[in-house]
């Protein structure tokens, strides 16, 4: 194992599902000695799949492979006075926690930040919550799906109008959220002499997005003029092309905005008499007749495979793209030498594929280093290092404290 | 005013154009980085010139969603294209921990500033580059724009209505998502620096970022051969129903309800006063609940369409139901929540119009963050070239004069 940038650091993961556990990869990965904590039945989502032949085994869910690697996994029952006690010790030598539980059940168990903070001054505790630490709906009930739709997103940019809102098929509002933990929280960490010293980052991802990506393109206008717009349905509305259309063998994402692209585009499809028209010479005017050049454009669409119609385009500048299954995505030649796609072997689910650090840091490299933890795999090697002895950590496992 | 900010003493040239890299350099900002936007007239950023304008007067310097974007960032206006220009961009960089740029790969070396180039001037810069689909790789040079690159990543293959075709996302979601997950590989670069000297060049693939979102439908492919297709908003691995977004009373209203466990099935029953169709025994189960999707959702949609979105989302929650309405633009700046966190702010800008920006996005206990509107072009110049750089008030306004500083 290389020493990656964040080799030292010691995190503690209080996460189930998606937002924390991704937020806490993303350290584990570059090399942060990360310690998620598990309840004694396991995070839910080694429930939730998918699963080799669909047959459910929470070693072998997909989604719990992809999110936990790198990780070491301690099981604690945190409904015990003893299993808190012994997460406190946990948090008392760490330089961070990453959590995303509703903030009754941690004010229930009495992990505060303020609580927290009087164990170990340094602490950056990083919590992501669906609507954050404070504000009405602080103490709501809540999940990716919820947060999403609160930001704005889905309402403004998905969805065909008069139809329901879209999320995008993914856990958006809790991979968002993540990120913006990921950044901000090791900012808090790094910086923490700056900062005078540990602290309470708090996200809420349905506030991020409404923040950082809906409120940064429509606020200042609602705010100005009290109007504000709706999903389409179609793309963009200002410019065009800009939609995804069928073709032969799937869909193609066409965007053409600047005229050397329209003229490449034109070029690509055999330069028809129609794209001369005046009413077609700039994107705006593009827009408003859309209606009658969409049809014209997947004409030529429908007779070409959507591999195809992106080489030529992008050969001739034209910024369309082929709409990638997931498969295709997997297999492209680019992300294979890229190393994207990285092979693993992990004690129950055997030879497994899994995803790559999406960024390289040449002298100090990251990337999944040891594959998913199997539940408690290192309960009694951390509870040794936070000084506990045999006996002590067979008692606690006679009480069902742990795993 | 900004208080105990962590990142106080970095300094950043951001080279970053249209959104994602703006707001990198926005990221580090929000968290105390000194980061100076390098930017010309000789070549207007297409985000300056966006509608809607401030007060309504149009000008590279009022485009209200711009200064949104790029709340944070400095200016310094450098017409790249000369020698001279790319010199002082070297002279910046000197005199900086971090360079931050989204151009596509070659480009920073076509003006003046590759990474060896600068690694000569500033031995432990950090180099923080985000391409498209990352330096290398065949499809290195490929042309997108954010709202369609998730299409290289899986992302659009999942996103529609069931069993449908793809519908689009109709901005860049990547851009900003990129754009804030960027600062995280910048600050761990940093920490590696300052405990070995050693600066480095960061290859980040906004592709490979995005495609983190597609990770659980990527295992299913990789073991069982599966490719996923839209699915509304059900949960995306088909783990829990109802899950999903429900019509309301009035025109565009809807509710998003998502049933995770038994008990929030329980809730959700009791709260619609237990009708009969919910009491079918295999709906007891997740799986029963799962098969009969369809079913259910149809029916909840004929319940929640006789309430009000916002009551049925607080009776729902004081059942102990997952529920929210679905927010629109319009609702969102006088949304009791989003008001009680400071989400959006008001601010007067230099030039003299009220403007409503986002905010620190995420909230910080001891670090108090102090936001500033997106910078008039050129705001820094004169004490980045004359302050920071040394230059005499003379050769100052003979390089405005040549449109270099420009």
């Amino acid at each position: 194992m290389s020493a990656g940038a964040l080799e030292g650091l010691r995190i503690v993961e209080l996460g189930e599902m998606v937002s924390a556990p991704y937020c806490a990869k993303l350290f584990a990965d570059f090399g942060a000695d990360v310690v998620k904590v598990e309840p004694l039945g396991g995070d839910v989502a080694r429930r939730w799949g998918p699963f080799p032949g669909d047959e459910p085994d929470p070693e072998k869910s997909g989604l719990h492979l992809f999110l936990n690697t790198s990780k070491r996994s301690v099981t604690l029952d945190l409904e015990s006075q003893a299993g808190r006690d012994l997460f406190r010790k946990l948090i008392a030598g760490a330089d961070a926690l990453i959590e995303n539980h509703p903030v009754l059940r941690m004010r229930e168990w009495g992990f505060t930040y303020d609580a927290l903070a009087r164990i170990n001054p340094g602490l950056v505790m990083i919590s992501i919550t669906p609507f954050g630490q404070d504000g009405p709906y602080s103490e709501w009930n809540g999940y990716d799906l919820n947060a999403y739709h609160l930001s704005g997103a889905s309402s403004r940019y998905c969805g065909r109008p008069g139809e329901s809102p879209l999320e995008h098929g993914a856990f958006s509002a809790d991979f968002f959220g993540a990120a913006a933990a990921a950044s901000w929280g090791l900012a808090a960490i790094y910086g923490r002499d700056n900062a005078g010293g540990g602290q309470h980052v708090d996200v809420s991802c349905a506030e991020a997005i409404a923040a950082a990506f809906v409120g940064g393109q429509n606020i200042g206008a609602y705010a100005q003029s009290g109007k504000f717009d709706k999903r389409t349905g179609v793309g963009m509305s200002l410019g065009a092309p800009a939609t995804i259309l069928p073709c032969k063998d799937g869909h193609v994402w066409i965007l053409c905005l600047e005229t050397a692209q329209w003229h490449g585009l034109a070029k690509t499809m055999g330069d028809p008499e129609w794209m001369q028209l005046d009413i077609f010479q700039d994107m705006f005017s593009r827009a408003q007749n859309a209606d009658a050049m969409y049809p014209l454009i997947e004409m030529w669409t429908m007779e070409h495979g959507k591999m195809e119609i992106m080489e030529r385009c992008q050969a001739n500048g034209v910024p369309v793209s082929a709409v990638f299954t997931v498969g295709e995505a997997a297999e492209h030649p680019h992300l294979k030498e890229r190393g994207y796609i990285v092979e693993q072997q992990h004690p129950a689910a055997g030879a497994i594929r899994n995803l790559g650090a999406p960024f390289k840091l040449p002298a100090s490299p990251g990337g999944p280093q040891t594959p998913a933890p199997l539940l408690g795999q290192h309960t009694d090697e951390v509870l040794r290092e936070l000084g506990l002895s045999s006996e002590e950590i067979l008692q606690f496992r006679a009480s069902r404290t742990i795993g | 005013m900004a208080k105990n900010l962590p990142l106080k003493g970095i300094r950043v040239a951001n080279f970053g154009w249209v959104w994602a890299g703006p707001v990198t350099g926005q990221t580090l900002a929000f968290l105390g980085a000194e980061v100076f936007k390098i930017e010309s007239k000789a070549r207007v950023d297409l985000t300056r010139t966006l509608p809607p304008f401030g007060d309504g007067i149009p000008g590279p310097d009022r485009s209200l969603s711009n200064h949104a974007c790029w709340a944070g960032n400095g200016s310094v206006t450098l017409n790249l294209k000369k020698p001279e220009a790319q010199q002082l961009a070297r002279d910046l960089v000197a005199k900086c921990d971090v360079v931050v740029e989204n151009f596509g790969p070659g480009v920073m070396e076509q003006l003046g500033c590759g990474y060896e180039v600068l690694k000569a001037v500033k031995p432990d810069i950090v180099m923080f580059s985000m391409p498209a689909a990352g330096l290398y790789g065949p499809l290195k040079g490929v042309r997108t724009y954010g709202l369609s690159l998730t299409s290289l990543t899986g992302l659009d293959s999942l996103t529609g209505y069931s069993d449908g075709p793809p519908v689009p996302v109709e901005n860049a979601y990547s851009d900003p998502y990129n754009g804030i997950l960027g600062a995280f590989p910048i600050i761990a670069a940093l920490r590696h620096r300052d405990r070995t000297g050693e600066g480095q060049h960061i290859d980040y693939s906004q592709q490979e970022a995005i495609m983190h979102m597609v990770g659980p439908a990527f295992m299913d492919y990789a073991m069982n051969g599966r490719n996923a297709a839209p699915k509304g908003n059900r949960h995306p691995l088909g783990a829990a129903a109802p899950h999903g977004v429900f019509p309301c009373k009035g025109d565009d209203r809807w509710i998003s309800i998502a049933v995770l466990t038994d008990e929030e099935w329980s809730a959700l029953r009791n709260a619609m006063g237990n009708p009969a169709w919910a009491a079918a025994n295999e709906y007891a189960s997740a799986a029963g609940r799962v098969a009969a999707a369809t079913a259910i959702h149809t029916e909840l949609a004929r319940w929640t369409a006789q309430h009000d979105d916002r009551e049925l989302a607080g009776k729902l929650q004081q059942a102990g139901v997952a529920a929210a309405p679905v927010l629109n633009v319009g609702d969102l700046l006088n949304d009791p929540h989003y008001k009680a966190r400071g989400t959006y702010i008001e601010l007067t800008h230099p030039l003299g119009f009220v403007e409503t920006i986002y905010g620190a996005y995420v909230k910080t206990s001891r670090t108090e963050v102090a936001v500033t509107p997106g910078p008039v072009m050129g705001r820094d110049n004169d004490h980045v070239f004359k302050t920071l750089l040394g230059m005499s008030p003379e050769r100052y306004d003979e390089l405005v004069a040549a449109q270099i500083i420009y």
